[in-house]
Parts: C-alpha cells; sequence; structure tokens
C-alpha cells in the first residue's frame, strides 16, 4: 500500500461504517445480513470476509444478500428491492435478519426502516449504517452491537462475563479470546456471552445475564454505556495490553466481582517471569519499536516489555525495527516476545 | 430475482481504477470514502490516492475538497483521472467544469453502473488510445490488474513476440500512459474480457489453437517476423501435453468439471479440457455477460448460484476462484480468476501462451491426482 500522505484530518480514513456492522452481523449464526446497496459494496465486504474465513478454518462464511441497486433503482428509489430482497431472505430456514444501508441509499432517501418495520414473520433488524455517511467503521460496529443488545431482554443473572466487541477482523481474535477466557479462569470466572464472536442469534438472550462487561477496547464505551444502562451491567474499558495492565486488569475484574485475586495476580506474576527466561541476551543491539498499524496500548506494552528485558529503544530512530503485535495479556506479549527473538536472530 | 447474495464480482468503479492505475505516468484518485478507497487499493496493489470525503461534504458540496487533493498532487507531473464513486456521481455537481482548468480526466463510473468490465472499458475509452503508425509489432492486449495472471501473460507474451522477432507495441493496459496514442497496428489478446478493439486484432493467446492461429497471422502482416520458432515450441510442448494427459488417461477416468470464470478463460478452460484429457464439462458459469460460445454457458455471479451448480453437477473437478475453492466440496480445485486467497502466489504465473497452457494443465493433472484415492 502506498504512503498516502493524504488526508491531514485522521476522521476521514476510518473506514467503512457497513463494514464495521458486518464484522458483528456475519458472526450471528442462524441470521442473514441485508447490505441494502449496488452489488459491488457487498462484494467489497464478502471478499473481506471470504480472505477472513480463510484465515479461521472455523468460520464459515456468512450469507450476505445484497439488493443489488443498478441506475434505474437509484433514480426511481430501491424501496421495493429492499422489500423483494427480505421477502426472499426471510422465506429461508433462519431466525432474523440484519439490514444495513449504503451511502448511496441514504443519500437517494430511502426509508430503510420503515420497510424492515412491515410483516416478515421473523426479526428484521435495521442497523443505521449507511457508509461514510452513518460514521466510521467503529461506528458501524457499535451501531450493530447497541442494536443487537436492544432486542436482548433483561434475564436472571448467572455470573458470567460478557466479552463486547471482539474485533472479528483481527488476525488474532480467537487468541486474544482464549487469553482473556484463561484470566478469567485464575479468578474463577467464565465466559456468559462472546457478544458477538461465533454466536447463535438465541445466544443473544444471555446478554443481560453478566456481572460484568469487558470490553475490547475503549472506543466502545458508548456500546458499555448503553448495556449498562439497559442491564445495569458495570464494564471494564478494555482488554489489557502488556504485562503490568494485565496483573492490574485481573485485580480490577477481581475488585468488580467483590472477590480475592491476590492468588491470580501472583500465579500470573509467576507466569510472566518465568517468560523473561526466553528475552535474555536480547539487550545486545539498539532498537526501534514500528509504530505504523499500532495502537497506543500496544506501543506502551512494548515499550514496557523492551524496558523489563533491557533493550534500549533509540529514540532517534537508528536501530533494528521490532515489530509491536496485538499484545493482549501475557500470551499476546510473548507473541510478540517471539517476533522480537525471530527478528533479533534473523 | 433482482437480489443477490454474496456477489461474486467487482463494481465499475474498480474496474476504472484497475485499468488506469496500470498506466505509469497517472495518478488515480478515487473520489469517495475511505470504504470506497481501501477496497481498489488492496486488491490491485497499485498506488491509489482519494478524497476520503465526509458526511459534511455530502451536504455542502465536495468540490472543494476534490480541489485541495487535486491541488496537492498537481506538480508531479503526472497526469491526474479522477474515478467517481456511487455517492459523488448523483450528488448534480458538475465536476467536468470544475476540472476544466486541470489536467485532470474524469471518469464517471460509479459501482451501481455496472461490473468491473464496465469500468475497464470506460476508463480506457477515456484515454482515448490510438494507433500511430510509426510504431512497428503488435499491441499486448487484455491486461488488467485485477487478473492475477496478468503479469506472467505479458512476460509470455513478449518471450514469443521476441521468438518471432516481434516488436511489442503497447500494453493495453500496463505501459507507459505515452504510448497509449503510439499503439501499434495490430494487437494480440491475453483476455478477450478485458479487451482494448485498438489495433486489428490477430487473435488470442490462450490455448495451443489460438496461439498457433494467431502467429500464423503475425507471419503474414508484420514484416521482418520469423514464427518458425515459435511453431516449433508450440509442437513440441503440445506433444508434452499429450503425453502427459494420455499418461493420467491410461490410469484414471476424465474429469468431470465445473468451470467458473470470465468468458474468455472460462472458453480456454473448456477448450483444453475436453481437448487434452476428454473431461466432460458439466457446466460453465460467467461472472460476466456470456459472450459467444459452442458451450452452453450462464450467467453465476452469486455465491449461492455458483453453490447450486456444483451441488447438482457434483463435479470431480472445479476450475475458479477461491470462492469457489469454499463450496467445492471433494473435487480437485484450480484457481484461475481472482480471488485466489488462501494460496501464496509469488511466481508470475501466466494463463496466455505456450506457458500459461502447460501450467493449467500441470495444476489440472496434479490436482486431479491428488484427488484419487
Amino acid at each position: 500500500m502506498p504512503s498516502n500522505p493524504l488526508p491531514a484530518n485522521l476522521s476521514r480514513l476510518g473506514g467503512c461504517t457497513l463494514t464495521g456492522a458486518l464484522s458483528v452481523t456475519s458472526h450471528i449464526h442462524d441470521t442473514v445480513t441485508i447490505i441494502h446497496g449496488p452489488k459491488g459494496c457487498s462484494h467489497h465486504n464478502a471478499s473481506l470476509l471470504h480472505a477472513i474465513c480463510l484465515d479461521d478454518d472455523r468460520m464459515v462464511m456468512p450469507s450476505l444478500i445484497s439488493t443489488a441497486l443498478g441506475e434505474s433503482e437509484i433514480i426511481f428509489g430501491g424501496e421495493e428491492a429492499l422489500r423483494t430482497a427480505i421477502r426472499h431472505a426471510a422465506g429461508q430456514n433462519i431466525r432474523a435478519l440484519f439490514v444495513l444501508s449504503t451511502c448511496i441509499v441514504d443519500t437517494i432517501g430511502d426509508d430503510t426502516c420503515a420497510v424492515c418495520a412491515e410483516e416478515y414473520g421473523i426479526p428484521v433488524i435495521p442497523i443505521p449504517t449507511a457508509g461514510f455517511l452513518g460514521g466510521s467503521f467503529q461506528d458501524g460496529m457499535n451501531n450493530a452491537l447497541i442494536a443487537l443488545a436492544g432486542i436482548a431482554e433483561p434475564c436472571p443473572a448467572n455470573g458470567g462475563i460478557n466479552l463486547i466487541g471482539e474485533m472479528n477482523l483481527e488476525y488474532e481474535v480467537r487468541e486474544n479470546s482464549a487469553e482473556i477466557s484463561r484470566l478469567l479462569s485464575l479468578l474463577g470466572l467464565s465466559v456468559n456471552l462472546h457478544f458477538v464472536h461465533d454466536t447463535t442469534f438465541s445466544q443473544l438472550s444471555l446478554l443481560g445475564a453478566a456481572r460484568l462487561n469487558i470490553l475490547r477496547s475503549p472506543s466502545l464505551i458508548p456500546v458499555g454505556e448503553y448495556l449498562r444502562n439497559r442491564f445495569g451491567t458495570p464494564f471494564i474499558p478494555s482488554f489489557p495490553h502488556g504485562l503490568s495492565d494485565t496483573l492490574a486488569f485481573l485485580e480490577q475484574v477481581a475488585d468488580s466481582c467483590g472477590i480475592d485475586g491476590s492468588t491470580a495476580v501472583s500465579s500470573e506474576k509467576s507466569r510472566q517471569d518465568e517468560m523473561f527466561v526466553m528475552g535474555s541476551g536480547l539487550n545486545r543491539l539498539p532498537v526501534v519499536l514500528d509504530r505504523s498499524h499500532t495502537g497506543d496500548e500496544d506501543l506502551r506494552a512494548a515499550g514496557e516489555l523492551a524496558a523489563r528485558l533491557g533493550i534500549t529503544v533509540d529514540s532517534d530512530g537508528n536501530g533494528l525495527c521490532l515489530p509491536v503485535g496485538s499484545a493482549i495479556g501475557t500470551a499476546g506479549t510473548r507473541r510478540m516476545l517471539h517476533r522480537w527473538r525471530r527478528m533479533i536472530h534473523a | 430475482m433482482p437480489e443477490c447474495d454474496n456477489p461474486l464480482w467487482p463494481c465499475a468503479m474498480t474496474g476504472a481504477a484497475s485499468c488506469l492505475a496500470g498506466f505509469d505516468g497517472i495518478t488515480v484518485v478515487i473520489h469517495g470514502s475511505s470504504g470506497c478507497y481501501y477496497y481498489p487499493t488492496t486488491l490491485l496493489h497499485a498506488p491509489l490516492e482519494g478524497t476520503f470525503i465526509l458526511e459534511k461534504e455530502i451536504i455542502f458540496g465536495s468540490e472543494d475538497r476534490l480541489r485541495e487533493v487535486i491541488g496537492n498532487l498537481s506538480g508531479s507531473g503526472k497526469s491526474i483521472a479522477v474515478i467517481t464513486t456511487c455517492v459523488p456521481a448523483i450528488l448534480g455537481e458538475d465536476i467536468r467544469s470544475l476540472l476544466e482548468d486541470q489536467d485532470v480526466l474524469l471518469v464517471d463510473s460509479p459501482g451501481f453502473s455496472g461490473d468491473i468490465e464496465t469500468g475497464y472499458r470506460k476508463a480506457l475509452a477515456m484515454l482515448a488510445p490510438s494507433v500511430d503508425p510509426a510504431t512497428p509489432g503488435v499491441n499486448i492486449d487484455g491486461v488488467c490488474l485485477f487478473d492475477p495472471f496478468y503479469s506472467g501473460n505479458v512476460l509470455e507474451t513478449k518471450r514469443l513476440c521476441a521468438m518471432a522477432s516481434v516488436p511489442v507495441g503497447t500494453i493495453f493496459s500496463k505501459d507507459l500512459l505515452e504510448r497509449v496514442h503510439h499503439a501499434a497496428a495490430y494487437t494480440l489478446g491475453t483476455n478477450e474480457d478485458f479487451a482494448s478493439g485498438v489495433g486489428q486484432s490477430l487473435g488470442g493467446m490462450l490455448g495451443f489453437d489460438q496461439i498457433r492461429s494467431s502467429f500464423t497471422r503475425i507471419d503474414g502482416v508484420i514484416e521482418g517476423s520469423d514464427c518458425g520458432p515459435v511453431f516449433a515450441e508450440l509442437d513440441a510442448q503440445e506433444e508434452r501435453v499429450v503425453q502427459a494427459c494420455d499418461k493420467f488417461l491410461h490410469r484414471y477416468d476424465p474429469p468431470s468439471a465445473a468451470i467458473f470464470a470470465g468468458c474468455s478463460y472460462a472458453r480456454f478452460a473448456a477448450e483444453t479440457l475436453e481437448r487434452y484429457l476428454d473431461a466432460e464439462i458439466c457446466c460453465i458459469g460467467t461472472r460476466n455477460v456470456v459472450g459467444e460460445s459452442t458451450r452452453p454457458m450462464i450467467e453465476a455471479t452469486s455465491l449461492s448460484e455458483v453453490q447450486d451448480l456444483i451441488k447438482s453437477h457434483k463435479p470431480d473437478l472445479v476450475v475458479g476462484s477461491s470462492f469457489e475453492r469454499s463450496v467445492y466440496g471433494n473435487a480437485a480445485f484450480v484457481g484461475i480468476i481472482p480471488p485466489l486467497r488462501g494460496k501464496v502466489r509469488l511466481y508470475p504465473t501466466p494463463l496466455a501462451g505456450i506457458n500459461g497452457t502447460l501450467s493449467f494443465v500441470e495444476q489440472v493433472l496434479n490436482a486431479c491426482i491428488d484427488r484419487m484415492p
């Protein structure tokens, strides 16, 4: 990909709302997502999800239906095409339909919500997306999660924990999920619901049963607040990044659940200390941390790891460039250390 | 039904970008949102620019933003081409007037106006390619960045032209921009789905028959050409294909094949499989509008149509993309159209030319043999 100097305004790079919403709805089995717009928008996303499926052989290619708007519908309106597509999809053996609009549909003024409100025999859930007119990728993801939360009813508590907004397009999404589950198990806790990752439509009814919601990242705080208002469930704003953050995360979860986390923290600290044996002898060269495509949290985690290993990070940008990955928990930090060892030894 | 599940083919905007981005000397700007920009950028592996418009520009007009981006890009010595995406195309802004005083080409190719071939043709037409009688040799045609075989096709066609002492004119569309207006009078096609229509066609490069016919015509019209070495290699390599396929048929039944591709590649695959393996072509699903063919073809542009065809015909061999591979069941698989995901591809493998047929038959035989118990 070229190094494109434009644009200065980073909000322009936020990606497509539609893709963000699809990253959620495509992970709900026994449902179909209709994309109301030209075929190209659906193809772009089908192609992306296809690539993700090939990276994750447990994932099944989701069913996306495009209303396939052409010039005629753009001129005369696409509501009838949407109605036809919903009727067709509703006749399949599915539990619910999600309808995602595109930027062209919102520009021509189709009333997507009104068409979805008609009777089709199964729930038809419109999700505000509208491509870039609806905001960014993250807005699409948040809108989808909030729309889904809106259809779940309050239910009895079961003591479990919800993981909210896992990044389903992330290469290591399952590994990150497994790491959080492992950390929770140290505290004697288990996951109630992955909201939403590899989930059935009926499982969504468990959303309100959790004692705590753990958000994948702070950008999901609007979703956390919505869930707290709807179900009274408190939330932790992010998965932990790096070593000390992981220990702090254990303490935070323990505090939120009113349990003693000292044994879990001690056990995890021992695990982290064992990891440093791998890092011995890496401190001979000055290094720089690769800041491209990297969030602040992961950079902090990488900086902490380098400091603990005695590796000198050259502030002038001279030295071996080390990759900064998604350092979720101790396991994510260890994977990053393996990549550093490979770089240093290569 | 008008709707389409899991559409398998890109839109006209991507087609326009895949044509223009192939020319060195032109900066391509996608006038639309970041969502529309990311897909062709990742698909084509070519440098593209974008206006990354936001909601406010839809409400108050995108002209200032477009002017800002073009202003930043001008001065590089390259021409600028602006491709409109769906929303800017219907805003009613007079972008053409806005760009009138600048050296900017406007390609109105929104996604809803058609598929990739539509956009490709529209963009190439906007470049107004023309023949220069002073340019010797033949043009290479049907080269599209979207095609995973484009690079191999160019190298292989150049190799065969060199063997025949035939100079290569313009490569549509992977060349210097200035050569668009200095095309040779004759053209060899590597993929008719992306034909330029420039110059007199001497035929295609898909399959030994096409190559033989095309070089026979070259012999007749290109002064100084000597196609003897090409014919000699054709005979020798065809013999190798015949022997390899004959050996396969000694031991195994011919495969029944389901083929999914653009018309041009689908025809090539069907002809090759029939001729050398006596294969039964149980169905051909085309991604684009069905063109001329002696075999029955139907348009199959959604994953469910592909899945239904594979389920109903139960082929031994599926030829297509990694979409087909995801639903092919127990059949052998060979990829000839994008996307070809889940597989590392580094070498510029051709589908056109002598080596293209060798490569295709080799993959088919290996895939079929690997599938046998």
